[in-house]
């Protein structure tokens, strides 16, 4: 008889097949082997089905509940349509910064140490977030989408590379929508420099400024210090919603804040919405959306996380922290201050200075 | 695989107890089986009192009993279906105060590349795989899948030979 073919294999495996099949594998090597390996592929699949979760100790008491009632209980699903619950119903999220540090406190040293949790809540969801918004190590390339209204409007793709090392070395760069840099920020305290780029009218000008001796504050931490903030008010916030999605790169948990209607407040920070979207194996935020008011100014900030990059020790032989001037692009050399913005400003009016001589 | 077969002599007469008997021996499964279909957990629940409560009213109305899991996985088969046709009209649960839990997703780094070659299958090689993990017959497949039983074996065969050209390009 002849090597069955793999749908017949198929068929031995799942104890289908006639008897003609199953005496054949028998004596062939062969098709044994490969009945075998179906059948090792099914016991694969089979532990993905069995570790898909087990079933929430609730549900026995909905269907309990649905049974007696002979109706649906209320199950984690609605239909869309319904209109959101009246406003006097609705949380007041409404938290001054202060409010939410000590939250954090009490969270962080309340909240265990996670080990193989076997269920978690949207709060453990967060804070194992921020977790890993710390955790970095060596160097580290981020790029993601980055929309802002409010304070600034405008939609930006960002490049970031970081070095958990030593926070204040950095490298930011904007990128217009045809991938070319239409601005950039550098400072390394290792070489005592900052370097800022400006396009204008489709030439960069970029001022480098060497011998610095107090590198400022990066701006990836002040960013980081205001997603941590948010994501603590949404830890302390009543309502959260936690859900597990299947996302391109594999199962998410999305933790969303429920809409409150914007409130007079005195708080620095009032967050009227937000939803972070976490990867489920790393715990690292992939989307954020925040909207609230900042100063009683109205805001909103979401990003999407495009690339993650762990560089390591940088061993290539180019400075992932210099920004490289192209042939056409116009060097200006500044002199160190307390502020970037100083050193931009002195420069080109130095510049315009000499212009104006001739 | 267990199949539930009752003779009619021994019918139990409270169909709310059955189900409940039903219950502890397939829910656990055919949540899973939800979980894996549709991805969402949420959604899985409702699956399964959909189910049940569809099991209830299918034995108070003494309907055919001769194989009650097969008949629950095609309930949830056909139910997880129209959720996925559906699911732009779903929106998760958003009552305050609403502390519920959801699962840890297991971690397994051995899993990953069979877990994330799964869910990257077209949603009926997904069912065929599923129904089959979890030791459904050739025809109970069909009848959940809804396709003919002599189709089954041919699908089945490409959907796993899909499978492993997804595992074996994450293993890479």
């Amino acid at each position: 008889m002849r090597c069955l073919s793999d749908v017949e294999l198929q068929a031995v495996a799942a104890g289908e097949a006639d008897e003609a099949a199953a005496s054949h594998v028998e004596g062939c090597a062969q098709c044994r082997g490969r009945v075998d390996g179906i059948r090792h592929d099914l016991r694969d699949i089979a532990a993905v089905v069995n570790t898909a979760g087990a079933m929430p100790p609730r549900l026995e008491a909905q269907v309990r509940e649905s049974i007696a009632a002979r109706e649906p209980v209320r199950g984690s699903t609605t239909m869309r349509g319904p209109l959101p619950a009246p406003a006097w119903r609705r949380p007041r999220v409404v938290l001054a910064l202060a409010t939410a540090a000590v939250i954090a406190l009490v969270v962080f040293g309340v909240l265990p140490r996670f080990g193989a949790p076997t269920t978690l809540s949207a709060s453990q969801v967060l804070g194992r977030s921020l977790e890993t918004l710390s955790s970095g190590k060596g160097l580290e390339m981020l790029e993601y989408e980055l929309v802002t209204t409010g304070l600034t409007h405008g939609s930006w793709r960002i490049r970031l590379i970081v070095d958990h090392e030593r926070p204040t070395r950095y490298h930011v760069s904007t990128i217009g929508p045809d991938g070319t840099v239409v601005g950039a920020f550098s400072q390394d305290p290792v070489r005592q420099t900052r370097t800022q780029l400006t396009r204008v009218d489709g030439r960069n000008y970029i001022v480098n400024v060497a011998g610095i001796q107090n590198p400022v504050l990066s701006l990836p931490q002040m960013a980081e210090a205001l997603v941590e903030t948010v994501i603590t008010m949404m830890q302390a916030t009543s309502g959260q919603t936690l859900t597990v999605v299947d996302g391109p790169t594999g199962q998410q948990y999305v933790v969303e804040t429920p809409p409150v209607t914007p409130a007079t407040s005195a708080a620095t920070l009032d967050l009227h919405f937000a939803r972070a979207t976490v990867d489920a194996d790393d715990f690292r935020i992939h989307e954020f959306e925040a909207s609230g008011a900042i100063l009683k100014q109205p805001f909103s900030v979401s990003f999407t996380l495009l690339n993650h990059l762990v560089l390591g020790n940088w061993q290539a032989s180019s400075d992932p922290f210099a920004i490289v001037p192209g042939p056409d692009d116009v060097m200006l050399e500044g002199t160190p201050s307390e502020h970037p913005v100083d050193e931009l400003l002195t420069t080109v009016i130095r510049e315009l200075a000499r212009t104006r001589t001739f | 695989m267990k199949v539930v077969t009752m003779a009619a002599a021994s019918m139990p007469t409270d169909p709310s107890g059955e189900t409940l008997d039903l219950f502890h021996q397939h829910g656990a499964a055919l949540y899973r089986f939800c979980r894996v279909t549709l991805g969402r957990a949420d959604e899985a629940d409702d699956v399964v009192q959909e189910a049940f409560l569809k099991l209830l009213q299918h034995l108070e109305k003494h309907g055919d009993r001769s194989n009650l899991r097969a008949w629950l996985f095609t309930v949830a088969a056909n139910a997880c279906r129209d959720r996925l046709r559906w699911r732009v009209r779903w929106l998760p649960w958003r009552v305050e105060l609403d502390t519920r839990v959801v699962d840890a997703v297991d971690d397994r780094p051995d899993l990953r590349p069979a877990r994330a070659a799964l869910r990257a299958l077209a949603p009926r090689d997904r069912l065929l795989l599923t129904l089959r993990a979890q030791g459904l017959s050739y025809r109970e497949i069909a009848s959940a899948a809804g396709i003919r039983e002599a189709s089954v074996g041919r699908l089945l065969a490409r959907a796993l030979e899909r499978w492993k050209r997804g595992v074996e390009s994450r293993k890479r």
